[in-house]
């Protein structure tokens, strides 16, 4: 499949405090696997899927996120896309799980910024202090009543997800709140 | 607005998140005791439930969060919940539910 079916959603804010960015393109995995093949299917992989539950892990083009006991999600630079593709396969062969593609099931914003803990805040009631929730927790939540996923990427800088048919809504959303500042 | 302890996240997430589902600990007969049981026992099966008033053992769904269903001991008459459990963990016994309640009020007076 390719990328070109994606909506069209614009940049859509940009100021020092607060920038929404819609992120390019991403090559997106669910991936459901027993516990007991975890470690095998890291080796396999090569993935850094993460032990602990809203635990997130980073490298230069990959995130892998566990959202669940037994579920995790990758996301990758679009490159990465045919290897991943092939080695994921070959996993899916090998071990009993369930992977399963998902490249555009999902759009992501990155929000950055001082205020940005505070334009999340407004849909969603994460308690998003240093402490509660850390560089690199990801969680599936809500956003008034839309189901996405947050990743604390730093200190003032979010990666957010949604469904892409969610997507002009966050952006609508995005863009009535901070016209209202 | 309230929060409930999702004991496979293992922190307290809004309670938008979640989904009711039922009253817990209820076993669906076999395959065998359905073809041997009468309408009116299969009736009961299905439709007639405790419906408590006071502390219930009941299933949540974690459904916009981990994805994982869990049981719960909530007070029906309050909305308070006493403890949650992960799925698969035996009912609470009445002096597990006691413990739970004086740690919860222990926590209260701390914070």
């Amino acid at each position: 499949m390719s990328f070109d079916q994606a909506i069209d959603i614009p940049e859509i804010f940009d100021a020092d405090d607060l920038r929404v960015t819609l992120l390019k393109e991403k090559a997106r995995y669910s991936l459901r696997l027993k516990s007991q093949d975890v470690t095998a299917i890291k080796k396999a992989s090569g993935l850094k899927l993460p032990a602990k539950i809203m635990g997130s892990t980073r490298t230069k083009d990959i995130i892998c996120a566990k959202l669940g006991p037994d579920e995790w999600i990758v996301i990758a630079d679009p490159t990465q896309k045919v290897k991943l593709d092939k080695t994921l396969a070959k996993v899916s062969k090998e071990f009993t799980c369930s992977i399963t593609e998902i490249s555009h099931r999902n759009v992501g914003f990155e929000i950055s910024g001082s205020e940005a803990a505070q334009l999340i805040n407004v849909g969603c009631p994460m308690d998003l202090s240093l402490d509660k929730f850390p560089v690199g927790k990801a969680v599936r939540t809500l956003f008034e009543s839309a189901s996405i996923l947050l990743i604390r990427t730093d200190e003032h800088s979010f990666h957010l997800e949604c469904w892409r048919s969610f997507g002009p809504y966050l952006r609508d959303f995005f863009a009535r709140v901070i016209s209202t500042r | 607005m309230f929060e409930i302890h999702c004991p496979y996240c293992n922190e307290k997430r809004s309670e938008i998140e979640f989904a009711y589902a039922g009253e817990a600990h209820y076993v669906r007969p076999t395959a065998q005791e359905q073809t041997e049981m009468s309408d009116e026992d299969w009736s009961r099966y299905m439709f007639i439930r405790d419906n408590i008033r006071g502390e219930h053992a009941e299933r949540w769904w974690h459904n916009s969060g981990c994805n994982m269903f869990f049981n719960a001991i909530r007070d029906t008459v309050t909305d308070k919940f006493v403890m949650t459990y992960k799925m698969g963990q035996p009912r609470r016994t009445e002096t597990q539910i006691e413990a739970a309640r004086k740690n919860n009020a222990e926590q209260k007076a701390k914070s």
